[in-house]
């Protein structure tokens, strides 16, 4: 924050008068702190301890780094090991990607906010956030069957599998984030800013520039920065359609668009590839994946520190003027109001097109049996036991997620200085960005060998937390900053210590967005594969419940679609896997919308501003 | 289910959730630290735990379903393919390895204190796998030199091969995969095969799924892949190679050069459980669900 909220110690509070109890109102509400800083905690802690595993993977054998930045040729045969396809591939799909979403996804936040009526926007928001909750494995399968043709005509090659079709699908995978995220910004903006605007006789598309985005700015780059994140850290989906082939480069500049439509490789789909499994745990191999899972993290962090540079961390700051010129005004905000609403229709196209492609591929979820029948072997019967160890996994993670989070985010939001605050958020962005597979990897090696708890649902679950945690924290803290200053002025004016504060003032105004970021964080747990195969689930023979926390593995839906639509020659596994895909995006769903209506009750008692 | 998140979703409104956020907070270092106390101590799960192949575990799972009326527990996990498997076993974490592939010396210099023993389920013949348009125009068969041309990116053209005018467009296997290592055996022998080819025309697939669909869905396109895998798929043909085709006789007899053994690994004889286990698959019940899953069986093999 700009200002900092330190008081004078020995100023009289109305607390200070009072025994303290603990809790209540009168109580000075210390452990506010303590919560606090174990949240922050946390994020540090998985930072740690990723960082660890790859320096300890790289410090096993010597890393040629020249080679690595430099050579395009990965061949593990001949100890040649280059990553700079990979490079230009994890950039090129993710600047796709968010020219593609970040337009969409703005536009269709503006509009659900500022033009459509309440009655309306919320059922769409709601279609969009179920959006978020198809796991990343659905959207490969349909990469394949609909994006890989696609691209197979638009660059007139054969196949498809290219950094487009990549680009294309990581862009509908983050739109919902973007403009969920960004409409929680906007719907923190205070209504009479918009009262005075227009009262100004400004035209609805002036209020939107001129009063509404400024203060909505710094929550809607925090949804763009949370897809990029998601954009960079995503693996299976992107595995399925990008054709993985190594040392690919453009030749000249007017081979770069060509390049676009042809097979290349990320650096996260190299890493959740089979090759660490095949380098062992040391060794100039491992070292050189490991450098790799460096560049990575090291990629997320510049992309973060760029996203929110010059962002002042006071959203209500004054508006910058701007020179409106008066030439056409009423047919430009027409022509503005079609262009965001045409923008809402595209991710509403997609979910249609999305639930149509599961209904049909997926009849077998339709069958109650299928959901409260154990399965028969590889690819038989129904799926219970999935469906029970998703949702432990899922109650357990966010359990652990919620208050780590919400701790994290009410940091960075009220305590720390403009300059700390700035590097929290850049730390739980990169810890957001980290690919889920360096997570797998880092709690197998933490959880499963060095503890060992051997497959352990626990383990699943402890890895889980940190695809939660900073996306709750971001949007706490983004919707803290957006809070009106004379909210925060009024509570001090009162004598509230800086505790006391959090929690009777920031605390109930910030629980919607909170809300809000748990369940895109689960909706995106709900999907994850790769961490789970690697700590928490078998293929087969997992029982339904897990009795204890070593070699306690249990069953979960994401990765049994992903081994029955790898590997399985059985036209019953094709039909299991997509009943499998649609009822993990029918529980989320079920989830969403539950904790929606809990949410929309908050933002109903809640009227701050009015 | 559904009543147990909407018992636990008012958890998190209200007053009650400091309390929650500090307990669940103490509870998971709590566990942690008592877990980490515990050290590498095994639960004792008496579970028969079996790793490794993709190729080999839908068959595992299987058998291992149906014993589960007999009261024995066997998980199933596939991670790190046949290569996983095996060091997983030499380091004593599983009972089984599933393998694809026949033990390498290297697998037995870096376990010289293990005395694997292998025991052979079945067999898999893969195929170098082409559409139906490119053979129907020409393409008979292939030499070794033709499929050596065709992988490292020489050949760009089916014409070269006597077939029609089209780009081939080449599917690989990931490493590690057994399918590529018995391609790499066919065109290389003992020699290190070269990294992969920098042209355009030229993706890595995974499974065995994915690499059908891809091979379905890309005009010319080339593969290997198990042969089990394209029956009932008229589009794709497993094209003969040197003169011999993957028919049932030529497999069996050995004079097809693309055929891999499928194996269970224990660490000494079978005992017990594990060998209730493995002998099941070898009975001609559990045999049975090799041609289900796309493969040879042992009688098959003439074993």
């Amino acid at each position: 924050m700009g200002l900092t909220l330190e008081r004078p110690a020995q100023a009289p509070g109305p607390a200070a008068s009072r025994p303290s109890s603990g809790s209540g109102r009168g109580s000075r509400a210390r452990w506010v702190w303590g919560w606090a800083y174990s949240g922050i905690l946390s994020v540090l802690l998985t930072l740690t301890v990723l960082l660890g595993y790859l320096v300890t993977g790289i410090a096993s054998g010597t890393v040629d780094w020249a080679a690595l930045f430099t050579s395009s040729t990965w061949s593990p045969g001949t100890l040649a090991f280059g990553g700079l396809a990979m490079i230009y591939g994890s950039a090129a799909v993710c600047v796709l990607a968010l020219s593609l979403a970040v337009p969409v996804g703005w536009a269709a936040a503006v509009a659900l906010s500022e033009y459509l009526p309440p009655r309306l926007a919320k059922p769409l928001r709601l279609s969009i956030e179920l959006l978020a909750a198809v796991p990343s494995i659905v959207y490969g399968l349909i990469g394949i069957m609909v994006i890989r043709p696609f691209v197979a005509d638009l660059g007139d090659v054969p196949g498809g599998d290219s950094l487009l079709a990549a680009g294309i699908v990581l862009a509908v995978m983050i739109m919902p984030t973007i403009v969920a995220v960004s409409v929680d910004a906007l719907a923190a903006v205070p209504g009479r800013y918009r009262e005075t605007a227009y009262s100004l006789g400004l035209t609805r598309r002036e209020v939107v520039r001129s009063a509404v985005l400024p203060q909505a700015r710094s929550g809607m780059r925090a949804g763009v920065l949370l897809g990029l994140a998601r954009a960079l850290g995503e693996a299976i989906a992107v595995f399925m359609v990008i054709g993985r082939a190594d040392g690919r480069l453009p030749e000249s500049s007017g081979d770069i668009f060509s390049s676009l439509v042809r097979p290349g490789q990320t650096l996260t789909t190299k890493l959740a590839g089979p090759e660490p499994m095949l380098a062992g745990t040391s060794g100039p191999y491992f070292a050189a994946l490991c450098g790799l899972g460096i560049i990575l993290l090291a990629l997320v962090a510049v992309a973060t520190v760029w996203g929110t540079r010059g962002s002042t961390g006071r959203a209500a700051r004054a508006p910058r003027a701007r020179r409106s010129s008066a030439w056409l005004r009423t047919p430009k905000d027409r022509l503005t109001a079609v262009v965001r609403l045409g923008a809402l229709l595209l991710p509403g196209a997609l979910l249609v097109g999305m639930l149509g492609i599961l209904l049909a591929r997926g009849g077998a979820a339709l069958d109650p049996a299928f959901w409260f029948s154990p399965s028969e072997g590889a690819a038989g019967g129904g799926i219970r036991d999935q469906i029970l160890g998703t949702l432990l996994l899922l109650a357990t993670t966010a359990l652990i997620a919620l208050p780590l989070g919400y701790g994290a985010g009410v940091m960075i939001g009220t305590r720390a200085s403009a300059r700390t605050a700035r590097v929290l958020e850049t730390l739980t962005v990169a810890i957001g960005g980290t690919p889920t597979i360096l997570l797998g990897l880092a709690g197998y090696v933490l959880f499963c060998t060095t503890m060992g708890w051997g497959r352990s649902w626990l383990a699943g679950a402890v890895v889980l937390v940190p695809v939660v945690v900073p996306v709750v924290a971001l949007t706490t803290a983004g919707r803290i900053r957006s809070m009106p200053a004379e909210i925060t002025e009024a509570a001090f004016a009162l004598g509230l210590t800086t505790s006391q504060y959090v929690r009777s003032v920031v605390i109930p105004y910030t629980w919607p967005a909170t809300l809000t970021g748990l369940l895109l964080g689960l909706a995106r747990a709900a999907g994850e594969t790769a961490p789970l195969i690697f700590t928490a689930t078998v293929f087969f023979g997992a029982p339904a419940l897990p009795t204890g926390i070593v070699n306690a593995p249990v069953q979960a839906l994401p990765t049994h679609i992903f081994t029955l639509s790898q590997d399985s020659g059985a036209p019953e596994a094709i039909a299991q896997a997509w009943g499998s895909a649609l009822v993990l995006v029918l529980i989320t769903a079920g989830l969403l919308s539950l904790a929606v209506l809990l949410r929309n009750r908050f933002e109903g008692a809640r009227r701050w501003t009015t | 289910m559904s009543t147990e998140i909407r018992r636990r979703a008012p958890r998190f409104t209200g007053r009650r959730v400091r309390q929650g956020a500090s307990a669940a907070s103490a509870a998971l270092l709590l566990a942690a630290a008592l877990t980490g106390c515990a050290g590498s101590a095994n639960a004792g799960s008496d579970a028969i735990q079996a790793s490794g192949s993709t190729t080999v575990a839908p068959v595992a799972s299987d058998a291992a379903e149906a014993l589960k009326a007999k009261g024995l527990n066997i998980t199933v996990a596939t991670q790190g393919g046949s290569a996983g498997g095996i060091s997983q076993l030499g380091t004593g974490q599983i009972d089984i390895a599933l393998s694809s592939k026949p033990l390498s010396d290297k697998d037995h210099k870096a376990y010289p204190d293990a005395d694997f023993v292998t025991t052979q389920i079945g067999a898999d013949a893969v195929g170098v796998i082409i559409t139906r348009e490119v053979a129907d125009g020409g393409v008979k068969g292939l030499s070794k030199a033709q499929v050596a041309g065709l992988f490292e990116g020489k050949i760009t053209n089916w014409k070269e091969v006597g077939g029609p005018d089209l780009q081939v467009f080449v599917y690989d296997k990931e490493p590690g995969r057994g399918t590529r290592e018995v391609l790499d055996k066919f065109i290389y022998g003992k020699d290190e095969p070269p990294a992969p080819p920098k042209s355009a025309n030229y993706a890595i697939v995974g499974g065995n799924l994915e690499t059908r669909n891809k091979l379905k869905s890309t005009r010319g396109s080339v593969a290997p892949l198990s042969t089990g895998f394209i029956d009932g798929h008229p589009e794709l043909v497993a094209v003969p190679l040197e003169g011999v085709a993957p028919t049932l006789a030529n497999v069996a007899s050995g004079t097809y050069p693309m055929t891999r053994p499928l194996y269970m690994i224990t660490n000494g004889k079978p005992k017990g459980t594990v060998k209730q286990y493995i002998d099941h698959i070898l009975s001609p019940e559990g045999q049975k669900l090799l041609p289900k899953h796309g493969y040879l069986t042992r009688e098959q093999m003439g074993l």
